[in-house]
């Protein structure tokens, strides 16, 4: 049978959302096309109830087996040079037909680097479909198509894994924590570390980095330049894995990882140029905010007067100007729409 | 020690802008080498090499075989390429601004047999206690990777990976004058046999016209019962 494996990234001990839904990918492949689910864990020295635990909510989200390795090395970042080697060697071993990733920088570490030892296509931030292919008179089967945007975004690269006779290496966008799809608790096999092959290599020292956060959101909102107390009234309204981005933070290098299923364009940044934006899969959706038809059109702003959206005003900082600005405005409607839409839900 | 860019041809990737900015980041002990392949004499990648003040050396890969190679081969010819040069610290742009895989760095580092480290942040050459930089053979690098900002040291020669940045290109740190001269690469200089590049199968998948983008347009409320159903 065809084996799927599933990369499984931790963060300070714990397993990340896309990595959950990268597993759950994986189960409703195998479900539709028939395969094996292989969840594959790297860890530093664990004690066995982390390890359980750990396996636990893996084989949750829908792994039949967990291969699990543990070492010194492969306790600190998620490097090549570190966790390079045990790839390929899984990847030699099963023979997967697909080894994905998770959303969040990982791939980008790992996977071009497995993708050309092992001889693999390589797709990043692709989005997978499963479809019936009707072989009359032979049985109906599955085919699995994986596509991307090309980074130009003038079109997109598709591929069936069945027709190529590789296989395919891929990094999946930052999607929804499914609801548990696999057993409590699947069969763990402690796979062996191979060697560093540059045990020179050594890590000084680290720290948390305080944009990582943009790296898993699942959604992400997207504002022009704002005061700082609007942005953080609205970031105190927003739910769980999901991320506010003025566009002065365009430029953050977190942002480059982030892979959202989700992005909400407020009004003040329409005009944001597409190359600015997260790389986005097939399957995300971009979702354009727009103000109510009465508010429209704009007139500048009288003083001491909250300002309506204007062309004039956008993406200009309202620190200084007294009065919030279009961005504030914005924030300030999305944060008083989620107040009501949790009364409503809680009505409801 | 010589530090070679790649910088894709005739334009430059935004990661490959962000590669050459943390080259000359680097400083004098340092001898930057740009790399472009392709047939362009002139061009926006040679352009903004050329007055950098830390490129020493800009040079273009040449060869009608080139219109075959695929990114795995690329891969291939630049790492015989830091091979020829002798260049101990390879920097390349994540991913190129087209189909924006990142194969190409990753094939380099396999046949150059160096390690790789994707999304560099900043290096730099750590100095003796005497400020004297008298061991060149590791690099220092800061590296994101698992929510951390990670401090590495690793021994040369090693290929190094940025993120796509739209930050300015930095200013010239000197008028230098004459700027380097282009200089010409074969594949017959770098022994590589130009009739032994078949292209392999392609790998990118196949191409299909870009579909309309999935737009909606919603109201605040719509867009907040969405945000919160996501949960």
């Amino acid at each position: 049978m065809a084996s799927i494996v599933a990369y499984i990234e931790l963060r300070e001990g714990a397993i990340t959302r896309p990595s959950r839904f990268v597993v759950a990918e994986a189960r409703r492949i195998a479900d539709s096309a028939g395969a094996t689910v292989f969840a594959l864990l790297t860890v530093g020295p664990l004690a066995q109830v982390e390890m359980d635990r750990l396996a636990s909510e893996i084989s949750a989200a829908g792994a039949d087996r967990i291969l699990c390795s543990s070492s010194d090395t492969l306790g600190g970042p998620e490097l090549d040079v570190t966790h390079g080697a045990l790839l390929a060697q899984v990847a030699e071993h099963l023979r997967p037909v697909l080894f994905l990733f998770p959303a969040g920088g990982v791939a980008a570490h790992l996977g071009p680097s497995l993708a050309v030892r092992i001889g693999a296509a390589y797709l990043a931030n692709a989005s997978i479909t499963v479809c019936a292919e009707d072989r009359d008179p032979e049985p109906a089967s599955q085919r699995v198509l994986l596509s991307r945007w090309r980074a130009a975004r003038d079109g997109l690269r598709k591929i069936d894994v069945g027709d190529l006779e590789r296989p395919v290496v891929a990094s999946l966008l930052s999607g929804p924590c499914p609801p548990t799809a696999g057993e409590p608790y699947a069969e763990v096999e402690m796979v062996p570390c191979p060697d560093a092959k540059f045990p020179e290599v050594r890590m000084v020292a680290s720290q948390v980095d305080a944009a990582a956060d943009l790296e898993l959101c699942q959604s992400m909102v997207w504002s022009a330049r704002s005061s700082t107390a609007a942005a953080a009234a609205l970031r105190s309204e927003l739910p769980a894995e999901t991320c506010l981005v003025t566009t002065d933070e365009a430029e953050a290098p977190a942002l480059r990882a982030a892979a959202p299923r989700d992005l909400f364009v407020l009004p003040s940044a329409r005009s944001t140029p597409t190359t600015s934006l997260p790389s986005m899969s097939p399957g995300a959706t971009i979702t354009q905010i727009e103000s109510p038809p009465d508010l429209k059109p704009p007139r500048p702003a009288q003083r001491g007067e909250v300002a309506e959206r204007s062309e004039a005003g956008e993406g200009q900082s309202s620190d200084m100007a007294g009065a919030a600005g279009p961005a504030d405005v914005d924030l300030a409607k999305l944060a008083a729409a989620l107040g009501r839409a949790r009364v409503e839900g809680g009505a409801s | 020690m010589i530090v070679l860019v790649c910088l894709e041809s005739p334009t430059p990737s935004l990661a490959s802008r962000a590669a050459l900015r943390l080259a000359c980041s680097l400083g004098e002990e340092t001898e930057v080498v740009v790399l472009t392949v392709g047939s362009e004499t002139k061009g926006a990648s040679i352009e903004l090499a050329r007055p950098s003040a830390a490129v020493r050396r800009i040079i273009r890969l040449q060869d009608t075989a080139f219109s075959k190679a695929d990114f795995l081969t690329l891969g291939m010819i630049l790492a015989e390429a830091a091979r020829y040069l002798e260049a101990r610290v390879v920097f390349a742009g994540e991913h190129s601004d087209s189909e924006g895989q990142g194969i190409v760095p990753a094939a380099l580092a396999h046949h150059l047999r160096a390690p790789l480290f994707a999304r560099v942040h900043s290096v730099h050459l750590p100095a003796a206690q005497n400020g004297k930089f008298e061991n060149l053979e590791i690099l220092q690098m800061t590296v994101r990777s698992g929510g951390r900002l990670c401090k590495v040291t690793s021994p040369l020669p090693v290929v190094l990976t940025t993120s796509p940045s739209h930050t300015s290109d930095p200013q010239p740190l000197e008028v230098r004058n004459p700027a380097p001269a282009l200089e010409v690469l074969s594949l017959a200089q770098l022994g590589v046999d130009a009739s032994r590049l078949v292209p392999r199968p392609d790998l990118l998948g196949t191409f299909a016209p870009a579909p309309a983008e999935i737009v909606q347009h919603k109201s605040f409320d719509e867009a907040a019962r969405i945000l919160l159903r996501r949960q």
